[in-house]
């Protein structure tokens, strides 16, 4: 009887591990099959540092380079912003804050990891938007530099809560023998804690990029959209997800232009799948 | 006989729960003192008050005082306090990097900028002194968690070594390991007492007659007795002392 339920369970299980791999691998091939029809058409490399985008002129062109561009800054900037600001908040969490304080700031971040994106870009509108607009007296707030900003709050959450779970697994012994040979709070959590907690850290900054390169709702509203090659971060930009999130619905079924946005969700998968792939590298090196 | 350390009337406390009660011990320079006695009484707590390992517990509390040369430790900078006694813990844990590096980690760690050979000489300067230099001279650079416990024992005693301390605190450092590496450890240590100053505390009797010059015994929070230790295990002065030394509980 036992051992029935056992196999039950654990076939069910392995249904489930099975389905996920499938739906991967089947996203996969439906990307690819749409993508590679419009390769037969159009150079693969004029499509990757083509310059232009014009999908609805009479002679077409369908370069994605400022869209990698915009993706790329933005993703960038993110970092910039995001990553010292939540690995010290993690050390803060985990080494410094009482107890008390812990727990609250804990639930604070776990809490601010639920903000749908879309609402993280209303919030820039209103007011990182004409911030950046004033301060830097320039003729739009919808800049590349004012979707980093936000989209750092975005990610901020993930990579603290990993990033914390690193930290704290540190073994405590290992910073009692730094201590005890004399070694000061901070030098044992530079030497000690941040060596150890590495991969971990790494791990978390690699899955918020991720969901960086893949964010579309956020940097549509805050980034002005423009799809050209930005002379600086202060320019607006457009990032690839912007680009398939604003043209999929107004495209006629089968043109060119449909299998290119497809192209783009091509080139999208396997960054954001190559990323992953790193950071997964970096968990199980632990 | 020059005092190392002078311990006045101190008394510890976990939790209001007094767990060592008005001790005084002097510890003599360049001896091995051993401090012996069942579970629970008090011995780590002694040790970690040497170094004010226990400041990082809340609910530990202290009271009387400790003289290192005369100057009371709970009035020095607590790192350099703990660079001049180190510590060596019951279960070796080694620093999860190469053996090379967990040496010269203390010596980096407290921004004492060194040349590369001025490095290697700490390094195996520290090894020698802990025995432990001619079973690891050919592998330095693999990972010390994958030396064996006695070996890791060692490394941990010549990471102390490198810091060049004053007192080395030992507690039950031969616990876990077989009866060879034991042997090694305790060369190391009668070694040591030329340079430094050793206390040591175990729960094994034998141990302490081998290799130190001066045994106390404490029980239940109490310093029961202190003396040399030919005398103290020839002719114990207390009951609880002759019980503990011939098995009779413990
Ligand atoms: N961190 C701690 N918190 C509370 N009580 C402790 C702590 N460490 C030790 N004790 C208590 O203090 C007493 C003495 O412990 P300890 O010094 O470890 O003795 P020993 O090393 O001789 O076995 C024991 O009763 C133990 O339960
Ligand atoms: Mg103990």
């Amino acid at each position: 009887m036992k051992k029935n339920k056992d196999v039950i369970i654990e076939t069910a299980i392995f249904m489930c591990g099975m389905l996920s791999i499938i739906f991967v691998i089947s996203i996969f091939i439906f990307l690819f099959k749409e993508a590679i029809s419009f390769f037969w058409d159009y150079n693969f490399i004029k499509f990757l540092i083509g310059k232009n985008w014009y999908p609805n002129s009479n002679k077409p062109l369908f370069g994605i380079l400022p869209t990698i561009i915009g993706s790329f800054l933005v993703t960038f900037g993110a970092c910039v912003v995001a990553v010292p600001i939540a690995v010290m908040s993690a050390l803060y969490i985990s080494e410094i804050a009482p107890k008390g304080v812990r727990n609250i700031l804990k639930s604070l971040v776990e809490l601010m990891a639920a903000i749908p994106s879309v609402v993280i870009g209303f919030i820039g509108i209103r007011t990182v938007v004409p911030f950046v607009k004033f301060f830097f007296n320039i003729p739009t707030g919808l800049t590349a530099f004012t979707g980093s900003i936000m989209l750092a709050c975005m990610i901020m959450p993930t990579i603290i809560t990993i990033s914390e779970d690193a930290i704290h697994s540190v073994p405590w012994e290992y910073k009692e023998g730094a201590f005890a040979l004399g070694a000061t709070k901070w030098q044992t959590v530079r030497r000690i804690v941040l060596k150890e907690a590495r991969p971990g850290i790494i791990a978390a900054v690699m899955l918020g990029i991720g969901r960086l390169v893949g964010e579309t709702m956020a940097v549509m509203m805050i980034t002005g959209n423009s799809a050209n090659i930005p002379d600086s971060i202060f320019d607006p930009v457009r990032t690839m997800t912007a680009t398939i999130a604003s043209e999929m619905g107004e495209v006629v079924r089968d043109s060119a232009h449909y299998k290119a946005l497809f192209a783009i969700g091509l080139v999208l998968f396997v960054i954001t799948f190559i990323v992953n792939f790193i950071a997964d590298l970096f968990l199980r090196k632990k | 006989m020059v005092d190392k350390i002078k311990v006045k009337n101190l008394s510890c406390y976990y939790n209001k729960k007094c767990v060592l009660e008005s001790l005084d011990i002097n510890i003599e320079q360049n001896k091995i003192l051993s401090i012996m006695g069942p579970a629970n009484s008090g011995k780590t707590t002694f040790l970690r008050t040497l170094n004010r390992m226990n400041d990082f517990n809340v609910n530990y509390l202290r009271k009387g005082e400790v003289y290192l040369d005369g100057y009371s430790i709970f009035c020095m900078n607590m790192e350099n306090l703990r660079k001049r006694v180190g510590m060596l813990f019951a279960m070796p844990i080694p620093l999860p990097m190469s053996i090379y590096e967990n040496i010269i980690y203390a010596p980096k760690c407290l921004n004492i900028i060194l040349s590369k050979s001025e490095q290697n000489i700490i390094v195996e300067q520290a090894l020698r002194d802990a025995s432990l230099w001619d079973e690891v001279k050919d592998r330095l650079n693999s990972s010390a968690m994958k030396i064996s416990g006695g070996q890791q024992q060692r490394l941990c005693i010549a990471r102390i070594l490198a810091v060049n301390p004053e007192i080395i605190l030992f507690d039950e450092p031969c616990s876990g390991l077989d009866p060879i590496s034991t042997a090694k450890v305790e060369e190391s240590m009668i070694e040591l007492k030329r340079k430094y100053t050793i206390v040591l505390v175990t729960n094994n009797v034998k141990q302490a007659s081998r290799v130190s010059d001066k045994t106390a015994f404490f029980l239940m929070g109490k310093l029961v007795e202190i003396n040399k230790t030919d005398e103290l295990f020839v002719s114990p002065k207390k009951k609880q002392t002759e019980d503990y030394i011939t098995g009779r509980f413990g």
